[in-house]
């Protein structure tokens, strides 16, 4: 292989025997030039011959005199053709490989630099392109599988892979297992929003003074619904107690589940100063309390008390699930 | 009436690049590290897990308790969903669960292998011929690619370079599996302890 690549590499070597400059139709020197040139040839003539002699998918960049490096240039396909006298040589360097594996997403062809001392038939090249593609993916996977990285050698980082996968999808089956003895007890509805704020943080919080009685039905109000969690353990306390008294219409679990959800993060997180806005004084009150961290959270409704009028101005924060959540319990 | 933006309504980051702009080639798809570890996608997942969590619940015959297997098939269904299909292993799980596997496996001849005896079978008779370490150290390799290949679903027959990249995606998606499943199961466990803890809390108020 060596003496195939002597010639081209002597400029004073005639274009006769190496088929690659013939290609390109350039005298030698051009054509060395071109095999060690480290950026996409900017020169109009260049592209255009080179665009006679590789076969290009995207055509657009291929005409475009103004092509350089960053854009992603075309790529040559890897024939395996053993002929190798027609314009199939992809013998278009310009990219390091590793943008080729970049590249190869968006175009079929891959461009492989043709290294020195390397074979450059079809056959060594799609070889090579083939091996740096997988490389390159490789190295992705043993970046992503933590302790993968010191390991060296193909079969044991794969060994590593496989076995990381496994541990993957036993924690899956175990988290499973877990979730499925867990579900009994729980009920879903609303629970989405809970899920969405503990997994991520939410900042912000528009609070409105409404009128509970404009947006809840008057026979909700009556309801007795789950409460928010709260700061001050009194109310809590009292707010339990009476919402256990009137608590006729909601079902037990729904009642304890928003409660018991709540109250992990609340005592975290509430922010006393909703309760103070608000004349609760002990008493229960209807509430629609908003925590500002998860904002999906605080969408508890106090035990109302049915003396409690319509139009009770308090800061509220209403979501759109609550609402229906709020008409799917008044319905129960 | 004042109301929050949803969490959800805002646009992932990582999937403008999926969209095609016209008159442009389609730009990479974003590596699978970034692409599952974004906020948004943990949110959407979340949100399908606690509804197919759900559904299941409802589905599975009242009095009895969900199967653990349920709810791995239903996490898994919704891990499968939140990929919108673009990865190999992701319309796999999809199109499995709606056919039943064996439906999907038939042969010509109407006769499924189970046991893989010819795999079995070609290790030991190839060892006299193994001789050169290139060759031994290519079959390792060959062989592992292909256990890899029978663990990501859909992967079985795949050339090393896309089965490589499926599996990328594969670790990272169950990686935040793993992660949100976590934080629920934890979440649901710690709200159901202390059900009985506050009932304690209440009998004592009212008698006190």
């Amino acid at each position: 292989m060596e003496d195939e690549i002597h010639p081209l590499l002597h400029p004073a070597a005639s274009p006769s025997g190496a088929s690659f400059t013939a290609l390109l139709g350039l005298p030698p020197s051009r054509a060395v030039e071109l095999l060690h040139e480290p950026t996409f040839p900017s020169d109009p003539a260049l592209v255009d011959r080179a665009a006679r002699f590789s076969v290009f998918a995207a055509a657009s960049s291929a005409p475009s005199p103004e092509v350089s490096p960053p854009p992603p240039p075309e790529l040559a396909k890897k024939r395996k053709d053993a002929g190798s006298g027609n314009g199939k040589a992809k013998i278009k360097k310009g990219k390091p490989a590793e943008e080729d594996t970049d590249g190869e997403n968006k175009l079929p062809y891959v461009h492989v630099r043709a290294r020195r001392g390397q074979a450059t038939d079809s056959h060594s090249l799609a070889e090579r392109a083939r091996r740096e593609k997988i490389n390159a993916r490789m190295k992705l996977l043993q970046e992503l599988v933590p302790g993968c990285s010191k390991i060296s050698g193909t079969a044991l980082v794969l060994d590593e892979i496989i076995n990381h996968v496994q541990y993957l999808q036993r924690q899956v089956e175990y988290l499973s297992m877990r979730l499925a003895a867990v579900n009994p007890r729980i009920d879903f509805s609303g629970l989405d929003n809970f899920i969405t704020s503990t997994t991520t943080e939410c900042g912000r919080l528009t609070i409105g003074n409404t009128k509970v009685g404009t947006e809840l039905d008057p026979q909700q109000q009556q309801a007795a619904w789950s409460e928010v969690g709260v700061s001050d353990a009194n109310q809590m306390n009292n707010s339990a107690t009476s919402s256990k008294r009137t608590q006729s219409q909601l079902p037990q679990n729904q009642l304890q589940q928003f409660w018991h959800v709540d109250l992990l993060n609340a005592q975290n997180h509430l922010q006393p100063s909703i309760w103070a806005q608000d004349d609760v004084a002990g008493s229960t009150v209807p509430l629609l309390v908003f925590d500002r961290v998860n904002p999906g959270f605080g969408i508890f409704v106090l035990s109302l008390c049915p003396k409690l009028s319509s139009g009770f101005p308090i800061g509220t924060i209403v979501l759109v699930p609550l609402l229906e959540f709020l008409s799917h319990c008044g319905r129960c | 009436m004042a109301s929050i933006p949803s969490s959800s309504s805002s646009p992932s980051p990582s999937q403008p690049k999926a969209r095609k702009k016209p008159g442009q080639t389609t730009s990479p798809p974003p590596p699978p590290q970034t692409k599952w570890r974004t906020g948004t996608q943990e949110r959407l997942y979340s949100r399908r897990l606690v509804d197919a969590l759900q559904a299941t619940r409802d589905r599975a015959q009242p009095p009895e308790s969900v199967g653990s297997r349920a709810v791995k098939e239903a996490a898994d269904s919704a891990l499968a969903m939140t990929a919108r299909g673009q990865s190999r292993w992701s319309r796999a799980i999809l199109f499995n669960r709606n056919s039943c596997r064996k439906r999907v496996l038939v042969k010509a001849g109407g006769k499924i292998r189970r046991h893989r005896r010819k795999h079995q079978a070609i290790p030991p008779a190839m060892e006299g011929a193994g001789a050169t370490s290139g060759v031994l150290k290519e079959r390792k390799v060959k062989e592992r690619l292909k256990k890899l290949g029978r663990i990501v679903p859909g992967c079985k027959k795949l050339p090393a370079a896309t089965l490589l990249e499926e599996a990328a995606d594969y670790v990272a998606a169950l990686e935040m599996q793993v992660r949100t499943m976590r934080v629920l199961a934890e979440a649901l466990s710690a709200a159901a302890v202390s059900v009985p803890e506050e009932e304690e809390m209440e009998i004592a108020e009212q008698g006190s």
